[in-house]
């Protein structure tokens, strides 16, 4: 039996052992600074629940007119349960130190913020349009002013240019299919790069805006060009020479008998064009225009909430929807006439 | 029978056009082999031959829709569509180019309306684009020609909604607003179902009754009987042999190639 007896009282001893250090605290001699060490050690390896233990500790003051440690303490503890996703504990938490000291600021900011975050996700979200709209809309205007714009120039460029690579005239041939060649060849971006910032070094200074309508718009007219000269060639070769058989000339009968047929069969590609053109305008942003993409950019710099790029993706669907339902309501008036 | 086109100043002695070696070859191909034709004023000349002859080409040469390769082109007394230009024979300018055809109607086989313009717009489209007429007096005329060719209910419809038949007599509408001088008709009848040849052939026959010079290329027999003052038979490029119809589909049917032919037609 001896050795049995032996064994317990040192098992005994090393529990009183084990129990001292708690005994310590209990006795209420406790060191906030400690706390607050022991407790950010924990946060920083990532035991948030020891360390809301461990914050625990700063007792309930009695009769004190400053909320000092325990203020400190509890607005720590209402901090972790927000990050924890525990939003009731946190205003729990908050509202233990503001029924003794109802005027503690700290704590009725956490309770307002914890207020924000317990609105639906699309409360906050409205919230965050209202916000970010305004500088969006912004830049959502320069880049439909662009579109419009480069939506002018470039079937009127491309018109062109698609004329010369038929024309009879082996130089305007020539320069037209150069056109095409190069400015189909090489990246938009790169286009507007060497007009911006390349061309200075040749004397030539632009403004962004400037460099932008005259980069979009070549690049589009070439893209335009290959697709109006496949329309005026797809017409029957019967309509021009009934055109001039009438004694039209050449460009009468362009104008009045070629080119309106075209429209028809031109609405689906130069749609399609049209709409690439409006995501092409983000590529504007390089040149320092401040365009939808840019200022969902700088936003989004500024406050990393990725609302921002939604909404700008919303807005470039808006414009996107628009041109497609405007250019499939035109095509089908265009060719109204082949319709029995 | 056949009254003297009052818009035509030309005397009557004189022919309105007249082809001399007219020439063209399509690479070692001679369409068309030194061919000589003069029309008369108010004259119908009907064309007949076997696909390939070269019919459509000599057509097509007289208002220059085709560029030929040899020999004069004389309307109205004058030489027009080519002229000499450091020693070469070249294309003379659009703008008398223009002028010739306005001067001369041409009927396709396949009709070639304006398919985005109404039947009305179609025959004013000439007047108002090519002779610079005001809209008024272009629609008084497209009206008027509207009527000729009894089409007057669908001045408002597009071409689309036309039968072949219809489609053919508004396109002699469009050539007659231009008032030609002579009218050429390519096959008029030969894209047709057989039930709407008759509407045009009558079309031609009231416009040949008025006195309208013109050469028609066809195998619709039934122009080179009733319609043609000569009856031309082409192979080859060339003619082979031109009388009045009653000689033609006489003695000349003895000619043992037309007479081949004539057979299967009919």
């Amino acid at each position: 039996m001896r050795p049995t007896i032996r064994r317990g009282f040192l098992l005994f001893i090393w529990l009183v052992l084990l129990a001292l250090p708690t005994a310590a605290l209990a006795a209420g001699d406790i060191n906030p600074d400690k706390v607050f060490r022991e407790a950010s050690n924990l946060i920083a390896s990532g035991d948030y629940q020891s360390a809301l233990e461990v914050l625990d500790r700063i007792p309930t003051p009695e009769g004190a007119d400053n909320a000092g440690a325990f203020g400190k303490s509890r607005i720590q503890k209402a901090q972790l349960y927000a990050a924890l996703g525990m939003p009731d504990e946190a205003e729990a938490s908050c509202n233990e130190v503001l029924a003794l000291f109802p005027d503690h600021m700290e704590a009725k900011s956490v309770l307002a913020s914890l207020a924000k975050a317990k609105k639906p996700k699309w409360v906050l979200f409205i919230d965050d349009m209202k916000m970010f709209l305004p500088s969006l809309i912004q830049g959502a205007g320069i880049t439909l002013f662009l579109v419009v714009i480069t939506m002018v120039i470039s079937p009127i460029g491309g018109l062109l240019i698609a004329l010369g690579r038929i024309s009879g005239l082996p130089p305007i041939r020539g320069l037209c299919w150069f056109i095409i060649w190069f400015f189909r060849g090489t990246p938009l971006l790169l286009q507007l790069f060497f007009i911006y910032y390349g061309l200075p070094s040749l004397g030539v200074t632009l403004s962004p805006t400037t460099s932008a309508i005259i980069g979009l718009g070549i690049n589009y007219s070439a893209y335009l060009a290959e697709i109006i000269r496949a329309g005026i060639e797809s017409i029957d070769s019967g309509q021009m020479e009934a055109a001039k058989a009438i004694g039209m000339t050449y460009t009468q009968a362009m104008r009045r008998v070629i080119v309106p047929q075209t429209y028809k069969r031109l609405m689906p590609p130069v749609g399609n064009e049209f709409i690439a053109l409006i995501k092409d305008t983000a590529l504007v942003s390089t040149i320092a225009m401040v365009e939808l993409m840019r200022s969902a950019n700088q936003m989004f710099n500024t406050y990393f909430n990725v609302n921002v790029l939604i909404i700008a993706a919303m807005i470039y669907l808006l414009f996107t929807t628009v041109f497609t339902v405007t250019f499939e309501k035109i095509e089908k008036r265009v060719g109204a006439y082949e319709n029995r | 029978m056949r009254t003297d086109n009052q818009t035509n100043p030309t005397p009557v002695d004189a022919p309105i056009i007249s082809l001399s070696k007219i020439t063209k070859r399509f690479g070692k191909t001679t369409a068309v082999d030194a061919v000589d034709l003069s029309v008369m004023p108010g004259e119908k000349v009907v064309i007949i031959g076997p696909s390939g002859s070269g019919k459509s080409t000599l057509l097509r040469a007289v208002n220059i829709l085709e560029e030929i390769d040899d020999g004069d082109l004389v309307f109205e007394g004058r030489t027009v569509g080519y002229v000499e230009k450091k020693g070469k024979r070249v294309l003379d300018t659009q703008k008398n180019i223009c002028a010739l055809r306005a001067e001369i109607g041409m009927v396709f086989q396949h009709f070639h309306l304006f398919p985005h313009m109404t039947v009305l717009e179609n025959i004013m489209e000439g007047p108002v684009t090519v002779q610079g007429k005001s809209r008024e007096e272009a629609h008084i005329i497209a009206e008027d020609m509207l009527e000729k060719v009894g089409l007057s209910e669908k001045r408002k419809v597009y071409p689309a909604t036309l039968s072949g038949g219809q489609k053919q007599r508004v396109a002699i509408a469009r050539a007659l607003a231009m008032k030609p001088k002579i009218m050429l008709f390519d096959e008029p009848t030969s894209a047709l179902d057989p039930e709407l040849v008759g509407e045009v052939f009558n079309t031609i026959k009231g416009l040949a009754d008025e006195g309208m010079t013109m050469i028609i290329v066809t195998h619709q027999m039934g122009f080179a009987r009733e319609i043609a003052d000569r009856v031309i038979f082409m192979e080859k490029g060339r003619f082979v042999t031109e009388a009045p119809p009653v000689e033609f589909f006489g003695s000349c049917m003895t000619h043992p190639r037309v007479a081949s032919f004539v057979d299967s037609i009919l």
